[in-house]
């Protein structure tokens, strides 16, 4: 077998089986399962308040009627017939509130007497005893079913959003806007944890290989190259394994609870086929660009640490890069148009976090967006190979001087190396 | 057969190895001695490729040693190490599919290797779980087991008992009788004088000593003597070319010489009544010429 494959096999087969693996896959899963059981728990709550029935006092055999039609989800408790005996009903809490109504001159006077359980409740009554005094006035000026209807028909507003660009007025598709808004919030947090995540396994790996000597015997067996790209491929198809579950969870979980009225009540108004469809496009680009760029970075950084106890320290400055990253994305959020993000979302360190909410808001070119994923994934082409000529040497430092020394002495020799190799050519 | 040649590396304003040259041949080890920074592990490091030398060339059969020789090599290196959650056996495979061998080559194997050199634990159990004397064992298995043609190995008797130090003697022992050009480093003089067939010494880089172990004592002259007769100190310290007298604690007197000729007259003088337990002319010990040499200053 290619000893590239054979290092690549090691480091998945070791990451998949640990306990650690197991953590950081559940970690999220429990997250959300605890934050959808919240919900439903909330939301359940919620329903059951106003599940208390009311009272409604009318002389009119219509209002009454109006009330105890079947489609109204409010409950009546027609036994109740005065309003003593709603008082006395809404004392001992058995129904929510009341409502008295009387017809005078073809005008319903109306009051409904509630804790503020009703509130909700309130203008839906309110339009039902509208209707009702419509089709009363109706009866009294001798007009037609069908001259009510038009008269009663609404105006038509119709929202038109568009978006100023570039000097012309564009078309804007609201729910597209949000869908992708969202998609972006979601890959900015998704990509700031999978760094976090990848670059910590892959920093620890290098690092522990150095620390243990172990490198001097691998670099001896196989070339620096085959090590380097067999680790981060090994590191890679530990991410998309923790992908594929989550895609095949996340499918299972909607198979299996899609018809539950909770389930359709959140994500009935929701495409969920435009969201992957959005997912896919250029945000899978952004999230896997940023995840490999970080990565690659760690490794390099990673290979600078002499013991495992260092490597904290040695990745402290790619968290700091992606938290700025990060931020810039927030910011961004809010102020898409802001000519510090557009400078951001081209710095290709930052492009995977601010560049998704410029494409959301509509405030860059097709362009634009191409130009910075060919920056990204050109800029992650370039730090590997630089990663790479360092990681040789790197390997065979042990120094207690910072990193920045570590790189000083890490360069001579590479160059010492470089000289040595073109003198003998 | 390695031959390495006119190698030189220099680090900045440091020479770390300057003019060496030794050649390895089947079934025979060598020996390389020095204090520390003396320049051992960058010759091995520019052996195994992971530097480059500024001048010379490595061959291996003849021809230039690349990547492709990695497979046939077994690299101990100084400080030891290994994957502290990985089971012994897939440790030992790991390593051997990266010198090229086959899984299903290597897993017959391993319970003999463990046998042999009396390794505490199963073959599943994690390697941390060891004794660090047995993680040691492991290490140097994982550097044989793929039967490679050159050893390298930086230190390997440092933190081994004398149990263990024969073992890994025998392993060595055995290597060489299957033909595999062995090197190595060691600061107990011991195992250079048991093992080896020729050793180099460098200092700053540059080799002091380089030949057979014998030949490098013998061109010390036989310059220490050891006397056991009615000869006392004071009478010792009249002879030409004696620089000086001790008495070990078993009543025996080294004399210290300086010419090999010095001797006889000695031997005449201390034998003209007959029958002396001892009179032992010696070269020094390759102790004492590691020392003497270590110690001087360079010209």
């Amino acid at each position: 077998m290619n000893k590239y494959w054979v290092i690549t096999k090691e480091v998945y087969k070791k990451n998949i089986k640990s306990f650690g693996f197991l953590i950081m896959v559940l970690s999220p899963l429990i997250v959300v399962a605890f934050i959808a059981g919240l919900t439903y728990y909330f939301s359940q709550e919620e329903q059951q308040t106003p599940d208390l029935p009311i009272a409604v006092i009318a002389e009119d055999e219509g209002i009454d009627q109006l009330f105890s039609n079947e489609e109204w989800n409010l409950e009546v408790n027609e036994a109740i017939e005065t309003e003593q005996e709603a008082e006395e009903a809404l004392l001992d809490e058995s129904i929510g509130g009341y409502l008295v109504a009387e017809v005078v001159d073809g005008t319903i006077q109306a009051e409904l007497v509630h804790t503020n359980e009703l509130s909700d409740q309130s203008p839906m009554i309110q339009e039902a005893l509208s209707t009702y005094q419509t089709m009363l006035r109706a009866d009294q000026l001798d007009l037609a079913p069908e001259a009510v209807l038009a008269l009663s028909e609404p105006a038509l507003l119709e929202n038109r959003l568009i978006n100023i660009d570039e000097g012309t007025l564009m078309e804007e598709d609201f729910a597209d806007q949000f869908i992708q808004q969202g998609g972006a919030y979601f890959v900015s947090i998704a990509i700031m944890i999978f760094i976090m995540t990848y670059a910590g396994i892959i920093a620890e790996e290098v690092a522990n290989e150095k620390g243990t000597r172990i490198m001097e015997v691998i670099l001896s067996s196989a070339s620096a190259t085959n090590h380097f790209f067999g680790k981060l491929t090994g590191v890679m198809l530990i991410l998309l394994t923790q992908l594929a579950i989550y895609a095949v969870v996340g499918g299972a979980a909607y198979l299996y609870f899609r018809d539950f009225q909770f389930i359709q009540d959140i994500v009935g108004g929701v495409d969920i086929a435009s969201i992957l469809q959005e997912l896919m496009g250029y945000t899978l680009i952004f999230f896997i660009a940023g995840v490999l760029m970080y990565v690659v970075l760690a490794a390099f950084f990673g290979s600078l640490a002499t013991k495992m106890e260092d490597v904290n320290k040695a990745v402290t400055p790619i968290i700091f890069l992606a938290l700025t990253g990060f931020y810039v994305g927030m910011f961004a959020l809010s102020a898409p148009d802001n000519s510090f993000v557009a400078v951001f979302s081209y710095i290709p360190l930052f492009t995977p976090f601010v560049m998704p909410f410029r494409i959301a808001a509509g405030t860059v070119s097709t362009l634009g967006i191409w130009l910075s994923i060919f920056g990204t994934v050109g800029f992650a082409i370039v730090i590997s190979i630089i990663s790479l000529a360092f990681y040789r040497s790197n390997v065979l430092i042990y120094s207690d001087t910072n990193l920045l020394g570590t790189i000083k002495r890490s360069w001579s020799i590479m160059q010492s190396n470089r000289k040595a190799r073109r003198q003998q050519a | 057969m390695l031959e390495v040649k006119d190698i030189q590396k220099t680090f900045g304003s440091l020479t770390a190895v300057d003019d060496l040259n030794f050649t390895i041949k089947p079934g025979e080890i060598m020996g390389l001695i020095g204090q520390n920074g003396a320049g051992k592990t960058t010759t091995f490091r520019i052996i195994l490729k992971l530097l480059t030398p500024d001048k010379g060339d490595v061959f291996w059969n003849e021809h230039h040693l690349t990547t492709k020789t990695f497979d046939k090599i077994g690299y101990l290196p100084e400080e030891r190490g290994l994957y502290p959650k990985v089971s012994i056996e897939n440790q030992l495979l790991y390593f051997a599919q990266l010198r090229g061998k086959k899984k299903s080559e290597i897993k017959p194997l391993i319970d003999q290797w463990l046998d042999r050199f009396e390794v505490k634990g199963k073959k599943t159990d994690k390697v941390k779980t060891l004794s660090k004397g047995n993680q040691q064992k492991v290490q140097l298995i994982s550097t044989l087991i793929h039967q490679p043609e050159l050893i390298i190995l930086d230190e390997p008797f440092s933190g081994l008992d004398p149990v263990n130090a024969e073992l890994l003697e025998d392993g060595i022992r055995e290597a060489k009788a299957n033909g595999a050009c062995i090197i190595f480093s060691s600061h107990n003089m011991n195992n250079i004088e048991e093992l080896c067939d020729s050793l180099i010494m460098l200092k700053d880089g540059k080799p002091v000593l380089n030949g057979t172990v014998r030949d490098i004592r013998q061109q010390f002259g036989r310059t220490k003597l050891f006397l056991e007769s009615d000869l006392t100190p004071e009478e010792l310290h009249l002879f030409p070319g004696v620089k000086s007298v001790e008495k070990t604690n078993d009543g025996i007197d080294v004399v210290y010489l300086t010419e090999t000729e010095d001797g006889k007259a000695i031997f005449n003088a201390a034998t003209k009544d007959g029958y002396i337990p001892t009179f032992s002319q010696q070269p020094p010990t390759l102790e004492e010429i590691f020392k003497r040499l270590a110690g001087e200053k360079n010209e």
